[in-house]
């Protein structure tokens, strides 16, 4: 039989469905049911890894979230890869493949086993600091070659092919585990009504009840399990979440869970599956019945393979049907883990002796032990274990009435597992997650969860009451406070029986004592992944690290992706201890989410890929993608940028959408602009306070262009807005600046000044906004209206309202170009339609499409700006050159008023905006390029400004630019120089940023 | 040209629907959501259909002034409602609140410039009417998982006790919003914005791939 350790009958596995899996390379046999740990068992496979810093063998010590060792890289492709997954709870499929994640280059023939005897050394606590730190420029070679020893996985290299997603979820009652505890709090509330969440990280709900032959109403424990799941499913107010790990427990009852879907069943989801799924809960209450982890022993060479907490043991054989050696020895400081020397002995295994720390065990457990024939052996110690690769023995002395020190002499037993226990620590983390302290709970030997500042109950061990009657009790309690607190009545529920099994007192004991001195004993771990001592922590409190957060960290105690689940209670033991002081006053370190890593798939959900982030189109944007458009992102807005013909280089494309614009007709795609829709009696004194110009006499059916400034007086927007009607605007602002325009607005009108009577509403979406622009802008209209657009009837700076194409249109004469220009809206839902009628009119003007670059250079030709290119939140219109936009005489100030006063913002030398011309008009200055007056002063040069915008125009045959030059509009003709990354300096002359039609006249037709 | 121009009016209102010869694109014209439906499947968790070319107005006005309650009884045939988080209906008017002095009002296509001009002929003091059809278009996810692909996008609790047939609430879906209705125990009106449509179109049939998509035309 290939599993040596497999029992014949027994267990939660499917004997029927053998499944085969791959481990380091090697085939070998499970069976449905399995978890990879205990499949590995069954095979007789001890050692799964390296140590850290010695290089040690390392075998599974636990059987759930708290594995230390037995950290898995799984994956059967490189695309699928996962680090990190612990053996224990990655639950065993046909063709799972895995492989120690270290050893290095394997963990049967270890490389840093050679090094670690030596390096081991030369890593005494505080290697990070004493070591790694210095020098910093090493830090990355040192990095490379930790990762590599420290057993910490690999991310693939090729992109993850499954998906994974998140989902919202609410409820009255979140409840974390299901356990015996758990499952009555669910219960309860779901009888009583409320809507129940009950989450378990395990495949199959239970908890303790699982791995133990304890009976609930007389029936086995499974059994009642399964018959309260059964009703919990059916209740459509209760969402079940197996293999559902609540990582975190975050501010007013809000947490997340990890809910692994598919990783049970393959390498890859299935069909498209989701792989795992991120629920994020908000809960009004919370029942915390998270169970406790047994703590185990710390003692000399207790890493040896074969030695493991005693509940594990338990669990192996009775879950799994896995008996993990031959020859048993249990140490114990109280009766509860007598079950797994019971357990050993009665799957037909030899129980070696039951070695109890205190002086005279009694109860029903050391008796059914005795009753076996089982050696107990009390007030003793194993102090010491033998082997390397498997325990082979151990040694065992009696100790001290306290646990102090060894007494005896030293008795060799032979032994290829140890069992060990120490007591329970209950799993408080997600208690603590909310910046509740845990308290010490002398009873109970173990942090219980302090008061708490949340919406949360807790039942069962978590309180540190360890026994299923407890736990039982204790859940139907919190289920019904639950509902007390929800304001429902009581549910009917009765307390379940179990049996109560009395035992006596526990010994608080952590560290075993050896003969020697701890600093001269073998080691005795205590944080197995990361390799932290009894020694380690006691010389780190030598060294003078009294705070348990600095011997954390000076140790690294804690350190690891098991977070110290098993080792940190004993840690802060060893300190309290090594610093005189009680737990208590040690206190523990702070828990932070999440509880059990997380894959990042989950965290990143669907927000990925095509789904990242929103692109916005506008309603033709289908024809733009038809014509090869390429599209430039401004916010979310994916905008034509420019439109290249075949062969086209972006440059010809440009000069060649430039000259057609100005030599006949363009057209752009300007939807995406912000359009705000303004009414009433107060709006044209509301345009008043936010614009820098004034508004009181812009007639109906007038267009005018404004500045908007923020307090300190600084532009943040522009655009153009009309009188639609005497109470009745329509707003025009920046792609980007739309929703920040309409929030400033009404910001400013519910806080400031509400008595206006103002309404806005975003019409952005709604309009489809095409410009034409150019002299044959207007027959090309003509074609399509029987409006009369003539200069006469309707000039520059007008809008009419009009059908064009057949769609009634709002036509605004606005011009971005300086040329002739019609800007037409229609509703988007007819965009396309008119878009397209313009095209098969304008194709005798050689009507051309043109993206934001070619808008970019014609304004640029203009010297008209653009907000957030051109200004950057230090610029006021008086920088700009545009005092012509400021209105200092309106009755009521406007906001930026006041702030354009200050000292600073009028000193002459301020930087100005001007227009560049290269004097070698063949170069285009770099955009953000910064200027000097004396390109021969030595560095650092004072710098006077940047070129903001830059430019080849076509039209002009030469470079244009416009950029910022201290006290610039005053020094027009005079020379600036560019010193460039290359080492150019290109020499310019501050000019007018109009470099063309400075009169105005091409638009003006 | 059907340009209303009232002498008096301070408001500029235009109907601006072209005659029926001219048809209209809706946000989700480009998804041909036709063909889709055609080809199937038939059967699935979750179905989903654009109510296309809606007439879509936002109302803006003070709910404690009582006679403009009186004339939007009069305009719309029905009251409006005042109960934050819900909406009336009245045949083919829905009116969803949005905000304290906000509403969103769909009602078929065609009758949204009569609305409009109703307002503007009946209502008195401060207010704003905005037809804003172009700019947003409502979709319906219906079936037994609507509301999961709904809890994979949204925050807000669908369960039947805090969100009843009749509510609304305008909130966050996935990267974009939404103003998300019941409208019947398993089916949700959503309103989205035309710019973002496709994105949740995408977004939408990603979510509902595990429950199988139904496309109703």
């Amino acid at each position: 039989m290939s599993q040596k350790n497999r029992l014949q009958s027994g267990g939660r596995i499917d004997r029927s469905k053998p499944l085969t899996f791959t481990y380091n390379g090697k085939q070998f046999k499970g069976f449905a049911g399995d978890t990879l740990a205990s499949a590995l068992l069954a095979n007789g496979v001890d050692l799964v890894g390296r140590s850290f810093k010695y290089s040690r063998p390392r075998g599974i010590v636990a059987a759930g979230a708290e594995e230390p060792n037995a950290i898995m890289q799984l994956g059967a492709t490189e695309a699928t890869q996962v680090p990190n997954v612990r053996a224990t709870q990655q639950e065993l499929f046909s063709g799972l493949v895995a492989g120690s994640t270290n050893g290095w280059p394997n963990v049967e023939m270890d490389l840093m086993g050679l090094v670690g005897k030596v390096g081991g050394k030369m890593m005494p606590p505080g290697f990070y600091y004493k070591t790694f730190m210095y020098p910093q420029s090493m830090w990355e070679t040192y990095e490379k070659v930790i990762r590599q020893a420290a057993g910490l996985g690999r991310s693939p290299k090729e992109y993850d092919p499954d998906i994974y997603d998140k989902m919202n979820q609410h409820c009255d009652v979140m409840v974390v585990g299901a356990g015996p505890a758990g499952l009555m709090a669910a219960l309860a509330a779901a009888r009583g009504g409320a809507r129940v969440i009950i989450a378990d990280e395990q495949n199959e709900f239970g908890g303790s009840l699982l791995s133990s032959k304890e009976t609930v109403d007389g029936k086995a424990g499974s059994a009642w399990v399964a018959s309260v799941t059964k009703e919990l499913e059916a209740n459509e107010n209760v969402l079940v979440l197996p293999r559902s790990t609540v990582n975190g427990y975050h501010d007013h009852n809000f947490l997340t869970i990890h809910q692994r879907m598919t990783e049970h069943l393959a390498d890859r989801a299935p069909n498209g599956q989701v792989r795992a799924r991120y629920h994020r809960v908000r809960a009004k209450w919370v029942v915390l019945a998270t169970g406790a982890h047994e703590r185990p022993l710390v003692f000399a060479n207790n890493d040896v393979p074969g030695v493991m907490v005693a509940n594990a043991v338990s669990t192996y054989i009775n879950r799994y049907g896995v008996v993990p050696g031959n020859e048993l020895v249990l140490m114990t400081t109280n009766d509860n883990a007598y079950h797994a020397a019971l357990d050993w002995h009665d799957a037909g295994r030899k129980v070696q002796a039951i070695v109890d720390t205190r002086k005279n065990p009694t109860g029903p457990l050391v008796d059914a032990a005795r009753e076996r024939g089982i050696t107990v052996m009390a007030g003793s110690a194993v102090i010491d274990v033998q082997g390397s690769k498997r325990v082979s023995g151990v040694s065992v002395a009696s100790i001290s009435e306290d646990g102090s020190k060894v007494t005896g002499s030293v008795k060799k037993l032979s032994a290829d597992t140890v069992a060990s226990s120490g007591g329970w620590s209950p799993v408080v983390h997600l208690s603590c997650h909310t910046g509740s302290r845990p308290v010490w709970d002398d009873s109970a030997i173990g942090f219980v969860p302090g008061k708490t500042v949340q919406q949360q109950l807790t039942a069962g061990a978590i309180n540190g009451h360890y026994t299923t009657a407890d736990a039982l009790s204790e859940g139907l309690q919190a289920g019904q406070d639950a509902l007390e607190k929800l304001g429902l009545a009581k549910a009917e529920v009765a307390l379940p029986e179990s049996a109560q099994v009395s035992e006596s007192k526990a010994m608080a004991l952590y560290h075993i004592p050896h003969t020697k001195p701890t600093s001269q004993a073998p080691k005795q771990f205590v944080d197995y992944q990361n390799d932290v001592t009894a020694a380690g922590i006691e010389l780190a409190c030598r060294e003078g690290f009294e705070s348990i957060e600095h011997v954390k960290r000076y140790t690294a105690m804690g350190f690891g992706t098991d977070q110290g689940k098993l080792g940190n209670i004993n840690g802060m033991a060893i300190a309290a201890s090594a610093l005189n002081q009680t737990i208590p006053d040690t206190g523990t370190t702070i828990f932070r989410p999440n509880y059990t890593p997380i894959t990042f798939g989950a965290i990143v959900g669907r927000d990925c890929k095509e789904l990242f982030d929103p692109e916005r189109y506008s309603a033709m944007h289908k024809w733009h993608l038809e014509q090869g458009a390429k599209f430039e992102d401004v916010g979310q807005w994916k905008r034509p940028w420019y439109f290249p013909k075949a062969g086209e280089s972006m440059q010809e494309a440009l000069n060649r959408e430039c000259l057609a614009t100005r030599e006949s007709v363009g057209i752009l795609d300007a939807s995406t602009l912000g359009k705000i829709d303004i009414q009433g009696k107060d709006a044209r004194e509301f345009l008043g306070r936010v614009y820098s110009n004034a508004w009181a006499k812009l007639p109906v059916g007038k267009c005018r262009y404004g500045l908007m400034l923020k307090e300190d007086g600084m532009v943040f927007d522009d655009g153009v807005t009309s009188c639609l009607g005497e109470n009745h605007f329509l707003m025009t602002t920046t792609t980007g600046g739309a929703a920040g325009v309409l929030t400033w607005l009404e910001l400013y009108h519910q806080t400031e000044w509400p008595e206006l009577e103002v309404y806005f509403t975003s019409v952005t979406d709604h309009w489809a906004t095409m410009t034409i622009s150019g002299p044959n802008s207007r027959k090309l209209l003509e074609e399509l209206t029987d409006a009369d657009v003539s200069k006469d009837n309707f000039g520059f700076m007008d809008w009419k309202p009009m059908t064009v194409a057949g769609v009634p249109a709002r036509v605004f004469r606005i011009s971005f170009t300086g040329e002739l220009s019609f800007e037409i809206n229609v509703q988007a839902n007819y965009g396309l339609h008119v878009w397209e009628k313009l095209f098969e009119h304008g194709a005798k003007y050689n009507l051309t499409p043109y993206g934001t670059e070619t808008m970019h250079i014609l304004r640029a030709e203009k010297g008209f700006i653009i907000a957030g290119q051109d200004t950057d939140g230090s610029v006021h219109p008086y920088d700009l050159g545009m005092g012509w936009a400021v209105s200092m005489n309106k009755p009521f100030s406007f906001i930026g008023k006041r702030g354009m006063k200050r000292e600073d913002c009028v000193r002459a030398d301020r930087k100005q905006l001007v227009g560049l011309k290269t004097v070698d008009p063949n170069i285009v200055l770099p955009e953000g390029a910064q200027g000097v007056f004396d390109p021969t002063a030595p560095i650092p040069m004072p710098m006077v400004g940047h070129v903001t915008s830059s430019y080849w125009s076509a039209n002009l045959g030469r470079s244009i630019a416009m950029g910022f030059v201290k006290g610039g509009l005053e020094k027009m003709g005079e020379k600036v120089y560019y010193p460039l990354v290359d080492g150019r300096v290109v020499e310019a002359e501050i000019c007018s940023p109009i470099f063309l039609d400075p009169k105005g006249e091409r638009q003006n037709v | 040209m059907s340009d209303v121009k009232n002498e008096t009016a301070t408001v500029s209102v235009m109907n601006q629907l072209p005659d029926a010869s001219i048809v209209g694109q809706s946000p989700l014209f480009h998804a041909d959501l036709a063909t889709i439906a055609k080809k199937g499947p038939n059967t699935g968790g979750v179905s989903f259909k654009e109510e296309a070319l809606l007439g879509h107005i936002t109302l803006r006005m003070n709910a404690d002034n009582a006679e403009q309650m009186s004339v939007v009884e009069k305009v719309l045939g029905v009251a409006l409602p005042t109960q934050p988080l819900t909406s009336v209906s009245q045949g083919d008017v829905v009116v969803r609140w949005i905000s304290p002095d906000e509403w969103l009002i769909t009602v078929p296509g065609l009758q949204a410039f009569d609305i409009e001009t109703a307002f503007q002929q009946n209502m008195i003091g401060h207010y704003q009417v905005v037809n804003v059809s172009g700019g947003q278009t409502l979709v319906t996810l219906s079936g037994k998982h609507a509301k999961d692909v709904i809890k994979k996008s949204s925050p807000i609790d669908l369960h039947p006790s805090e969100f009843p047939v009749g509510k609304v609430v305008t909130s966050v879906f996935a990267k974009s919003s939404a103003v998300i209705r019941r409208s019947g125990e398993e089916t949700f009106e959503l309103v989205i914005r035309r710019s973002f449509s496709d994105y949740l179109w995408l977004w939408i049939q990603d979510a509902s791939r595990e429950y199988g998509l139904v496309v109703e035309a």
